[in-house]
């Protein structure tokens, strides 16, 4: 179930991405209502034949809609077969998440501002690893899990897949605060986004470095995490590449490296498919990083944990995680 | 005329209102929340509020969207306090008692002021606010292609807002060139301002053409941050280039104006200032006007008979690009058209900039993007930024790069010579194919 929720979410973010690559955020001055229109009423052919903005303003409605529909089946669907308290909490607090970003959509558009277009696209990827995280839990492995003797490694171990988790989502923020600059801003105050994305980037790939070379050293994880590990090395590198490739499609070579500009003798086209793909692939693959981050959080949390513990020990792990990330960011 | 312009300043002192020969003012604006939701019922009247109370949290929060404003373009009309330090730095270097320096320093901050708000409320009596522009007849500009330019992004129905959308992040709200991405790009984005465009067809010192704007529009310029944007429509970048061309002509008033009053020494009054604005107003049109009769029109040549001819053209060009006496490409470009030779020169924009810089010490501060000299080309990307047709390199030669230090050769070559040397930068992104030391036909010939 939770898988499902995983699979409508990624393209629903693909798709919100696309609404502000476009900037189709405001393809309709209403909310709830498309165009006048009940959301779910809104004419087939006029949605697919219409304006591109309109299309993919409204495919985000419903998509969005869908997610909220899994959302509430998720719950219900754990309310009854989910024998632990806490997950079928967090399948309620998932609905709850769900509704509050939609409404942040909904308020984006009637306020029409630019503030909560942003915090609409910081929440959206936070819910997407929210709900990795509740297939995580709610998996078959991890009931299987056994847990290692206590020690400060594994300690120091699942710290740092949380701080890493914790980073990835400071990076992600610090994108989109990149990307929704007001038009009217100093040039400084771009500046300064633009160095803190590049600084939370460096951290981002310094942590993964150390989470990747820790747990290929830790012999009690299984061929699987490890592997995760690498995925996750491997989507931040790809990552790394479809930023600067975004920044060349917009903004030009940076000073010295002009000479690169000879390898196409045309300008880039404003809203084509290279600045639009590129854009909206750096801000999806930013959500896969954040997910596959908390994935690795998660799962470390619990095989990690020192045995001779139960639920509450797992309870805790992943209620003192958040603060323990948020630490080690910190300092 | 003239006192139409005099009554208009000072009616914008308090607002601006329409003035005789104005079109109406466009009355579409966007409404507040609270009619918007009640056309779709109380349902959304919830979120309405919530909204309402969201927003107030905001602006208490200091994120509200202010106003928008054109404002001066401070490298032109300094503010007040540096222009009473520099002043200050004289007096004191001239050792002038300290109570003759104290008053003349009250006198020039409050005639600064003065003339500053004539000059803003003449510019927005002329040319509107970025919300609802207006330009003055006489300009020749088309109000309903400027207001699809200009206003807010995001309003359905109208087309509303284009350059916002499009262009403000880069060449600023006021076309100054300094949006918030500016100073990351190389070239900085054109400061519209000085009403000087390098890519024309036109002659030197002349305005670009309509279709000049549109061209640039549509291709972008290869090699720079500008990007094409042939994905709009055809009515869209007129739209635009209508809107270029009113910031162009806005700063280019508001340099004249500027200029004018500091020639009058005192403060400025309005029947004065009102004279000055018509005798600005009537340049810049005209000079935008006649742009399209001073387009460059290359003489026709025959096509090559032989390879033989081509390659022969291609050595007279490099001839003269080599000659430092007559056409000194190579003074620049360097010997082999790397842009190593050597000169180091500036923009009519960088060059503004340093001498504003060096008269009020501490606008460094205020213009934040680094001095940069005008680099010139390296000729073997085979990147021309100014269009790649043959015709696009004779009127670059021809004319020069506007702005820039690249001279125009128009009186010093002849047609042919110029096609030659158009025949010999094209042909330098492959001089290291044609250097070859046996041409491709020997080789096959020897197999
Ligand atoms: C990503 C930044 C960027 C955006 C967006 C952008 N420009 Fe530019 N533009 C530039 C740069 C950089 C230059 C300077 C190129 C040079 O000096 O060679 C420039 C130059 C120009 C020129 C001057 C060409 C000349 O011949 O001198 C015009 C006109 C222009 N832009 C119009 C626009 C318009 C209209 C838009 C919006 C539809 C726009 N630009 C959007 C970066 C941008
Ligand atoms: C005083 C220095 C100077 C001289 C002399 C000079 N150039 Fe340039 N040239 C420049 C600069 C600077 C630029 C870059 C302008 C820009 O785009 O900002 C340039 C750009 C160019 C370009 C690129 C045009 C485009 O569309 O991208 C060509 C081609 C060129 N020069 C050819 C020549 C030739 C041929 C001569 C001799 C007839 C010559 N230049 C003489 C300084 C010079």
């Amino acid at each position: 179930m939770a898988v499902l929720l995983v699979c409508v979410t990624f393209p629903l973010i693909w798709v919100g991405g696309l609404v502000t690559t476009f900037k189709a955020g405001m393809a309709f001055p209403d909310w709830p209502t498309s165009g006048g229109y009940n959301m779910l009423a809104y004419p087939l052919d006029r949605w697919w034949h219409g304006p591109f903005d309109m299309f993919i303003e409204h495919g985000h409605r419903l998509l969005g809609m869908l997610v909220g529909v899994v959302t509430i089946i998720a719950a219900l669907v754990f309310q009854f077969r989910e024998q632990r308290r806490w997950v079928r909490w967090l399948a309620w607090g998932a609905l709850l998440a769900v509704c509050l970003q939609g409404g942040i959509g909904g308020l984006r558009v009637i306020l029409d501002h630019r503030r909560i277009a942003m915090i609409h696209g910081c929440v959206g990827p936070a819910y997407f690893a929210f709900t990795v995280a509740l297939a995580v839990i709610t998996s078959k492995r991890w009931r299987e899990a056994a847990g290692v003797p206590a020690s400060a490694a594994a300690t120091r171990l699942r710290r740092l897949a949380a701080a890493t988790a914790v980073v990835a989502y400071i990076q992600l923020v610090l994108g989109a605060v990149v990307r929704h600059v007001p038009e009217g801003a100093a040039v400084g105050e771009f500046q300064a986004a633009v160095m803190f994305h590049l600084i939370g980037a460096a951290a981002l790939v310094v942590h993964a470095v150390c989470l990747v070379y820790k747990l290929m050293r830790n012999r009690e994880l299984s061929a699987g995490m490890r592997l995760a590990a690498w995925g996750l090395m491997g989507v931040i590198t790809l990552q790394v590449m479809l930023g600067a490739a975004t920044w060349v499609s917009k903004y030009g070579y940076p000073r010295g490296l002009e000479s690169l500009a000879a390898m196409h003798d045309q300008a880039f086209v404003a809203g084509g498919t290279w600045q639009a793909g590129l854009a909206t692939a750096h801000m999806a693959c930013g959500s896969l990083i954040l997910a596959m981050s908390v994935m690795l959080a998660v799962r470390a949390a619990r095989l990690l944990r020192p045995v001779g513990s139960g639920v509450a020990t797992a309870q805790a792990a992943s209620g003192g995680l958040l603060r323990q990330g948020l630490a080690e960011a910190a300092s | 005329m003239t006192n139409q312009l005099t009554g208009a300043i000072s009616v914008m002192d308090s607002k601006h209102s329409p003035m005789p020969g104005e079109l109406a003012p466009s009355t579409h604006h966007r409404g507040p929340v609270a009619p918007l939701a009640e056309r779709h019922g109380s349902w959304s009247r919830g979120a309405a509020w919530a909204a309402w109370a969201v927003a107030v949290c905001l602006t208490f929060a200091g994120c509200g969207q202010p106003e928008v404003e054109f404002g001066l373009n401070r490298l032109i009309v300094p503010p007040v306090n540096l222009v009473v330090q520099s002043r200050e730095a004289q007096l004191v270097d001239q050792n002038r008692p300290a109570g003759e320096i104290a008053e003349e320093l009250a006198t020039l901050k409050e005639t600064y002021l003065h003339n500053e708000q004539m000059l803003a409320s003449a510019l927005t009596a002329v040319f509107g606010t970025p919300d609802d522009p207006y330009a003055w007849p006489g300009l020749g500009l088309d109000i309903k292609k400027l207001r699809m330019a200009a206003g807010p992004t995001g309003v359905r129905g109208v087309t509303r807002g284009l350059y916002r959308e499009h262009c403000v992040h880069c060449h600023g709200i006021n076309g100054d060139g300094l949006g918030p991405t500016a100073r990351f790009l190389n070239p900085y984005p054109r400061n519209f301002q000085l009403g000087v465009f390098k890519f024309t067809s036109t002659n030197q010192g002349r305005k670009p053409t309509t279709e000049d704007l549109e061209r640039t529009l549509r291709e972008g310029i290869p090699g720079t941050a500008m990007p094409s944007f042939r994905l709009q429509s055809p009515a869209e970048i007129e739209a635009l280039v209508e809107y270029v061309k009113y910031l162009s002509m806005r700063g280019e008033v508001q340099n004249q104006l500027m200029t004018a009053i500091e020639a009058v020494g005192g403060p400025i009054d309005e029947n004065q200032l009102a004279e000055e604005l018509q005798v600005a107003l009537d340049l810049v049109a005209r000079s935008w006007n006649e742009a399209e009769d001073y387009i460059v029109v290359p003489a026709q040549r025959p096509p090559f008979r032989s390879e033989q001819e081509r390659l022969a053209s291609i050595a007279r060009g490099k001839e003269i690009f080599l000659n430092a006496g007559k056409a000194n490409c190579i003074g620049c470009h360097g010997p082999t058209g790397l842009g190593d030779g050597g000169q180091v020169d500036y923009d009519v924009w960088t060059k503004l900039q340093r001498e504003q810089e060096a008269r009020y010490p501490g606008l460094a501060q205020l213009w934040p993007l680094p001095v940069r000299p005008a680099e010139p080309r390296n000729l073997h990307q085979g990147i021309y930024r100014g269009g790649r047709r043959p015709v696009d390199l004779y009127r670059r030669i021809y004319a020069g790069i506007k702005g820039t230090p690249m001279p125009a050769q128009g009186q010093t070559l002849k047609p042919d010579e110029i096609w030659s040397v158009v025949d010999y930068v094209m042909s330098l992104p492959y001089e290291h194919e044609q250097a070859s030391p046996a041409p491709p036909s020997v080789h096959r010939a020897g197999l």
